[in-house]
């Protein structure tokens, strides 16, 4: 398994799609950013948990483009033909999912580490400018976890995401449509009809209460209800590719 | 070894494959003939696990090509989708296959160089002549020093200079020992490298023969001008020898044209001409193929 992981890393290294995303995500970070340290007040700039809704905040890229960059892993192959030779290597095709699945997840970390970097590149010289500091504590530690976690379970969602779907632009364009319009929108319509508790355990707003920008569930079981989405997604992509025919 | 039995495949209303079943033995060169639609693409991905049969099974070296150990080392395929991502280079995608397969990188090297790779291997496929692709794909079927080797129209697209090539390449591959399955729609494109054929059309087997028995049917048939040609069709007839009057004292005959002389001066025939109609192997194989290939 090393080996295949190993491999879907070369895979993503090896294009220069992925120096493009690595572009966008630090440009995308940097603004937001920006934009939030700049209309705070001095004295929230220097309270901790103001500190950590922006790491938040600016993060929300770095989980997107996981999403992105790991629907492509899968789809990329079958857009190119490449998963025939792929299976031909690996004809258990549950081991190539497997590791595509990892990763994504590890991918999501990367991708929020670059973020969590940029973030705090852009506001330790305000807060030093403001002669405050970054409060870096227990509840800091935990909130970049939690950050890191959520990236990555974005990441592995995309990779059955792609499995699933594999139709490289519907997956790209749906999972954008989803997460930025439609969830937004059946989430209000289901606040208005009085379920938010069923708005709650859409996929991104699970995922947000887990990174900790979104109020509805706790952090954990925003965790809970992002990892089983994660499940679901990858078992039914298994079952779509188990006895799919490559031609 | 391969081993196809009673395979049969059905995409939506189409019977790709019927009931096919055939076998290559070890360190055989066999080509894998058929027009285009006969579903050669079709039983070839079968054999290597990527199309699921509906009924009958492959085997490759006695197992389903799932349940080899290491089918990289074991089994190599060329087939006819694109081998790489156009973006990434050829030596990159060689590396993906050999970090995947376990592989060692300095084999990289050396299939690029038995393909002849080597000085394009740093440029992206995207640039690549489709000569330069199936080299690469070539490459990628050889990574894992494989005995077995499955080829679904490698010559496709190739031009003279690299059917040429192509040629000379799966000789050497045969010289090895190697057992190979390579198809086309053109019999004279693996006529002179293959030791058997397997001809299929419609799905269904058509005829499972050594190379030399194509030869031999290819080869018996004589044409004969005579001013009497008349007697000498009922003497050839007698003989039990096909002999058909192509009019204005010319006949085509089922043998070969040293059967023909003899029993012409045996029987005191005047021949104004005796010549060998060498049906080519294309005759052949459209005759075994039928109506659709003409």
């Amino acid at each position: 398994m090393t080996a295949l992981l190993r491999a879907e890393v070369l895979k993503l290294r090896t294009t220069r799609g992925l120096y493009g995303y690595l572009i966008v995500l630090v440009v995308l970070t940097g603004l937001g950013a920006a934009g939030q340290v700049s209309t705070a007040h001095l004295f929230e700039r220097g309270d901790p948990a103001f500190q950590r809704d922006m790491l938040s905040q600016s993060t929300v890229f770095a989980a997107l483009i996981a999403l992105l960059l790991g629907i492509l892993s899968v789809t990329v192959e079958w857009r190119h033909g490449t998963i025939t030779r792929t299976f031909l290597v690996t004809p258990r095709r549950w081991r190539v999912l497997a590791a595509k699945e990892i990763n994504g997840f590890l991918l999501g970390v990367g991708l929020a580490i670059l973020g969590l970097v940029v973030a705090i590149a852009v506001i330790a010289p305000v807060l030093s400018h403001d002669s405050a500091s970054l409060h870096v504590d227990g509840a800091f530690a935990a909130r970049v976890a939690e950050i890191l976690l959520a990236a990555a379970l974005w990441g592995a969602l995309g990779a059955g995401v792609g499995t699933l779907i594999q139709h490289q632009t519907g997956a790209i364009v749906g999972a954008i449509i989803w997460v930025l319009v439609v969830e937004t929108l059946l989430a209000a319509l289901l606040e208005w009809a009085g379920w938010k508790g069923i708005a709650d355990v859409l996929p991104r707003h699970a995922l947000d209460a887990l990174a900790g920008h979104e109020a509805g569930l706790s952090t954990a079981a925003g965790g809970a209800v992002g990892v089983a989405y994660v499940v679901v997604f990858a078992a039914l992509g298994f079952l779509r590719v188990r006895r799919q025919d490559i031609t | 070894m391969i081993e196809v039995e009673s395979l049969t495949k059905r995409f939506g209303a189409t019977l790709a494959v019927d009931d096919l079943s055939f076998s290559v033995s070890p360190g055989t060169v066999t080509g894998f003939l058929g027009p285009n639609g006969a579903g050669k693409s079709t039983t070839l991905r079968a054999i290597l696990g990527l199309v699921i049969p509906d009924a009958g099974r492959t085997r490759v070296l006695g197992k389903s090509y799932a349940e080899l150990g290491h089918p990289f080392q074991q089994v190599g395929a060329i087939l006819e989708t694109a081998e790489a991502h156009p973006g990434r280079s050829g030596r990159n995608h060689l590396r993906v296959l050999a970090t995947a397969a376990g592989v060692s990188r300095a084999r990289v090297d050396d299939v690029l160089e038995l393909v002849g790779m080597t000085e394009a291997a740093g440029r992206r496929v995207k640039s690549y002549s489709l000569g330069m692709r199936q080299r690469l794909a070539l490459a990628g079927a050889l990574l894992g020093d494989p005995e077995t080797l499955v080829l679904d129209e490698p010559a496709n697209g190739l031009d003279p200079q690299g059917i040429r090539w192509l040629r000379d390449f799966l000789r050497m591959l045969a010289g090895e020992g190697r057992t190979v399955l390579v198809s086309s729609h053109v019999l004279a494109e693996v006529a002179q490298t293959v030791d058997h054929v397997v001809i299929i059309h419609k799905g269904r087997l058509v005829r499972q023969a050594a190379m030399r028995e194509m030869e031999a049917m290819a080869a018996g048939a004589a044409v004969v001008r005579s001013p009497d040609a008349a007697r000498f069709a009922s003497l050839l007839n007698e003989a039990g020898i096909d002999a058909q009057s192509m009019g204005d004292g010319e006949l085509s005959v089922a043998a070969p044209t040293a059967r023909v002389g003899e029993l012409a001066a045996a029987n005191g025939v005047v021949l104004h001409e005796l010549t060998a109609a060498r049906a080519t192997l294309e005759d052949v194989f459209l005759e075994l193929t039928g109506d659709e290939a003409q």
